[in-house]
């Protein structure tokens, strides 16, 4: 059974898998992912330790400055994608991936050179909203739940189909009327605000942010997620997230072996599952009630 | 001017580095349209191999811990036989993390995935053989030539020059293998059009099989001699060339073989030309230049424009 | 049938699911845990990723360390088994490694690797209640993260200034000096902090400081960078790999000066990165394999018993004296009273005290700790690389 933090972890993945998913809907490779997340970490671990006001002496970090914190960061990666997001999303494909890789080193070095961010030790003591891991879970899985919900609207919407639309042929799309663009910017912010948030949550959690979470390794990680789980429904990229982050834990008692077969595993899996696990077909096939298969699938 | 010369010096040998990193990738990408992450473990493995061919022995915390090989090969040989070890392991990646997924038509993405498993994989296997700690080639594997060249004033250490020259020759071969030999022919023929190469009467499969192994050699080579030039750093040794040598490929043009080139010169000289005191930008400096070709001509330095199809 | 799909229900079912996940997690949280028989000690170290060089020769001093002080013995009646786990390179990982520490029960952690990482997994022990003993974590503020975190590896602000101090004993007119660190790290960042701020206190400005990354292997631009700049002193603050490469090609492009490494580099491991080319590095070491006392002769035994050489590296002995000063104070305890059985929080806390009131006579020579958990070590040496002809085998030779 994983502990409340292994949970906490996982949900943390889960959500930056949906991050990387919400582009990918319409179509667009981004691995920016991790670059917004760790501009929401330091938004929550700047405010958090530098600004005196704000908590204090108070043991536990108050909630509503942690709302403020989520409030700001979504605001400041909403800007952010949306200024990166116009050059950027006229790239396709690879190229795309390699330029928000690009923007993802740029940042990490830009932060690792300015003295306000602590260079490489970053930022350290950062204060605690929740007593125990169980506040994180929580607030991790409201976040996650309202993020599944907005994706599950989102299949049912004119935008999430626009969406799919321009996922299958952008030109088709644009031919009959989609807003290509518009749409391929809103999947990108829409991605940055949730990164940004789940950054924030994440700064607290790890007690400590430096520059490093937004490195490459960690945009291939979140891409795994999505492959593994499943591109096509949110479930997919949920699922991928909360498995690739636990197995290098569960697979502790492996002892040296641990990533070795952690590898093997994300080498099979899209062997094994080449839409990822969760597939409609998976869905179709599963007991579930009739109601929750017809909401699910888009 | 002393100083432009120095920067022009290393900006060309850092970046030849990087070219045969790209070059390796590109050449798995011109076949495949795909990229393989598993390159950078290669690279290592090729680093590895070499060590044992000279008759380097394991250290002390691995599981061969101890173990050489009965015999010492001088430095070219043991490389050649990394080279050719690593062509053999490219093929088992091939077989393993692509060939199913080619066969099903995946999407290029998954290949992405289990190509970094197999890199992940060999990497921690090598760990497990090898021990996490650094090993460097004999100082004199390069026989007698003098260890620095002065060229104007411009200082280069020999075995960097020994690299840009391997860029160079590969590079040249491959060019003119590609465009003017059958199997180039055939190599392009598949990249360009699979179906209408196997009509045909081009064996794709063999096609493929051929670039991974080139690129599997590619990789032995430069993860030798790069080796030779700053010693083995340890398992994790090719993966950090992982990143640079994926915006190298892109800068240059995916696919293109010159493109590698000047992709891993224009990004070397754009570290070398980063002035000391602000060294600590150099890698952003790369990528920025990156970024703002990437927007300037989004097919890359020598890459042809995508087609649209209406 | 409205088009969008009734969410308000599937979100409340949600929060039920969520409600049931936390009540199980909480149903499964210590109680009232007690010390098990025999009692466990936890360590986490970095097996594997890009500082898995330093846990590597961590766990040897661990290893050596649960043989030879774990089973009860002459005047230790309590037997100690020690569990270890890989705490990675990044933090997430290392505050995982603690909390499955944590989950098994153990009395004290020994870890992490890097100070990056116990800035993230100490507090998780720290608020937990657990004592943590940093084996290797040498930059600023780490006692300072809780009442439980502790340290036996002396910070870099202690070690570092000593070998600029020899340097200048070797060339009191020495003007020119060239400053190298791996950017992209703490310990280094720290660490070169320090030298810079030893240098300024001798009105020595640096001609050049160049910054790289933990990871590279290539310093081609910035040794040319600075050797025009005629340096007579070269000071490093980087890792065994790219530290032990710079050196390398600092030589093999021509710099003749004396060079001083950073206390990473105080390891056997860059002998075979510049092998000839280590040979007159000076470094301060926070551990010598030349240090006299019975508990360094005994740990040096161990080791060349076990590995054939006389050489244990830094990482090594202060792995291994982590584990002594948590056992020795341990057993401590136990003898005023026995802690088997006794609940698991109030051991936890006698032991951290008992650990911060001792005194230990270790492979590091005598040391103690202050109230806030910094170790007070007396022994520094200042130590020059000597290598043998054929550049494959060296040694730290011990400065008066």
């Amino acid at each position: 059974m994983p502990d409340g933090s292994l949970l906490v972890q996982m949900l943390i993945g889960a959500l930056l898998g949906l991050s990387v998913y919400l582009p990918l809907a319409a179509g667009q490779l981004s691995l920016a992912t991790p670059g917004f997340m760790t501009v929401g970490g330091y938004v929550a671990a700047l405010l958090s330790t530098r600004v005196a006001a704000l908590g204090g002496a108070e043991p536990l970090y108050p909630l509503p400055w942690l709302l403020l914190e989520l409030v700001l960061a979504a605001v400041i990666a909403l800007a952010l994608a949306l200024v990166v997001g116009l050059p950027v999303l006229r790239l396709r494909g690879i190229y795309l991936a390699i330029a928000t890789i690009a923007l993802n080193e740029i940042l990490r070095v830009l932060l690792l050179n300015s003295s306000w961010t602590g260079g490489a030790v970053g930022i350290f003591a950062i204060p605690q909203p929740f007593g125990d891991p169980l506040g994180y879970l929580a607030a991790l899985l409201l976040l996650l739940l309202l993020a599944g919900a907005a994706c599950q609207v989102l299949a049912g919407h004119p935008l999430g189909r626009a969406m799919a639309a321009v996922r299958d042929d952008e030109l088709a799309a644009s031919c009959s009327g989609v807003d290509s663009f518009r749409v391929k910017l809103l999947a990108f912010g829409a991605s940055a605000v949730l990164a940004a948030l789940t950054g924030v949550l994440a700064a607290h959690f790890f007690n400590t942010w430096n520059a490093r979470q937004g490195s490459f390794d960690a945009s291939i990680t979140t891409l795994a997620f999505v492959v593994f789980g499943g591109s096509r429904l949110w479930l997919g990229p949920v699922l991928g997230g909360l498995v690739l982050t636990a197995l290098p834990e569960l697979l502790r008692p492996v002892g040296d072996l641990r990533l070795v077969v952690f590898g093997a595993v994300i080498l099979l899996g899209p062997l094994l599952f080449p839409q990822g696990v969760v597939t409609p077909a998976l869905l179709q096939r599963l007991p579930l009630p009739a109601g929750w298969r017809r909401r699910l699938l888009p | 001017m002393d100083t432009l010369l120095q920067i022009l010096v290393n900006g060309i040998s850092v970046g030849a580095v990087y070219a045969l990193f790209a070059l390796g990738y590109t050449l798995v990408f011109s076949v495949l349209g795909v990229i393989n992450f598993a390159h950078g473990a290669l690279f290592t493995l090729g680093a590895y191999l070499t060590y044992l061919g000279v008759g380097g022995a394991v250290g002390s915390n691995g599981a061969l811990a101890g173990w050489a090989l009965p015999l010492a090969l001088p430095f070219p040989v043991a490389l050649l036989l990394a080279g050719a070890g690593c062509a053999l392991a490219n093929l088992l990646v091939e077989a393993i993390a692509f060939r199913p997924l080619r066969r099903r038509g995946a999407e290029p993405l998954l290949y992405l995935i289990t190509s970094l498993g197999a890199g992940v994989v060999l990497v921690n296997l090598l760990q497990i053989a090898f021990g996490a700690e650094g090993y460097a080639l004999p100082a004199d594997a390069l026989g007698d030539l003098p260890p620095v060249l002065s060229l104007a004033g411009a200082r280069i250490r020999s075995v960097q020059l020994l690299l840009l020259l391997v860029c160079a020759v590969v590079m040249a071969v491959l060019t003119v293998w590609l465009e003017r030999s059958r199997g180039g022919r055939a190599l392009q023929a598949v990249s360009e059009d699979a179906v209408t190469a196997r009509l045909l009467g081009i064996d794709s499969d063999a096609m493929v099989r051929l670039s991974f192994a080139l690129s599997g050699l590619l990789a032995g080579l430069s993860g030798g001699l790069v080796g030779l030039s700053v010693s083995i750093a340890g398992p994790y040794f090719g993966i950090v060339y992982g990143l640079k040598g994926l915006g190298v490929l892109v800068l240059g043009g995916l696919g293109s073989v010159p493109g590698a080139l000047l992709g891993g010169l224009v990004v070397g000289l754009a570290e070398a030309a980063v002035p000391g005191d602000l060294s600590g930008l150099k890698d952003a400096v790369a990528f920025a230049f990156l970024f703002a070709i990437l927007l300037l001509r989004p097919q890359g330095l020598l890459g042809r424009p995508p087609i649209s199809k209406v | 049938m409205p088009a969008v799909p009734p969410i308000l229900p599937s979100v409340l079912r949600g929060g039920a699911v969520a409600a049931v996940v936390l009540a199980l997690t909480a149903a499964c949280s210590p109680a009232a845990r007690r010390v098990s028989t025999p009692p466990l000690l936890g360590a986490a170290v970095a097996l594997t990723g890009n500082a898995s060089a330093i846990g590597q020769d961590q766990r040897i001093g661990l290893d050596l360390a649960a043989a030879l002080l774990g089973p009860a013995g002459p005047g230790r009646p309590l037997p100690l088994t020690l569990a270890i786990e890989d705490a990675g390179t990044d933090e997430q990982s290392a505050s995982q490694a603690f909390r499955t520490l944590i989950g098994r029960d153990v009395l004290a952690i020994i870890g992490p690797s890097l100070s990056q990482q116990a800035f993230a997994a100490d507090p998780v022990a720290d608020r937990a209640g657990v004592p943590v003993v940093g084996p290797s974590n040498t930059a600023r503020g780490i006692p300072e993260i809780g009442p439980f975190v502790l340290r036996v590896s002396a910070p870099v602000s202690q070690v570092a200034p000593l070998s600029i101090a020899r340097a200048l004993r070797n060339d009191p007119a020495l003007q020119r000096v060239a400053v190298f660190y791996a950017q992209d790290d703490a310990y280094s960042t720290s660490e070169t902090a320090i030298f810079q701020k030893a240098l300024t206190d001798r009105r020595l400005k640096p001609v050049s400081v160049q910054r790289h990354q933990f990871s590279d292997t290539d310093f081609q631009t910035q040794v040319t960078a600075v050797l025009p700049l005629n340096p007579q002193l070269v000071v490093i603050s980087a890792g065994p790999v790219d530290g032990g490469n710079l050196v390398r090609q600092l030589r093999t492009l021509g710099y003749r000066g004396q060079i001083v490494a950073g206390n990473a580099m105080n390891s056997p491991n860059i002998f075979p990165i510049c092998q000839r080319q280590c040979d007159g590095l000076l470094i301060a070491q926070a551990y010598s394999p030349a240090l006299a006392g019975e508990a360094n002769r005994r740990f040096v035994a161990a080791y060349r018993q076990k590995r054939g050489s006389d050489t244990p590296p830094q990482f090594t002995a202060q792995a291994y004296t982590a584990v002594q000063v948590v056992a020795d104070a341990l057993r401590r305890l136990d003898a005023r009273r026995p802690v088997r059985g006794r609940p698991l929080a109030e051991v936890r806390r006698e032991l951290n005290a008992e650990i911060l009131a001792g005194r230990y006579d270790t492979p590091l020579g005598p040391i103690r700790f202050t109230p806030e958990g910094e170790v007070i070590q007396e022994r520094f040496g200042v130590a020059r690389v000597r290598m043998d002809a054929d550049g494959r085998q060296g040694r730290f030779e011990l400065l008066d």
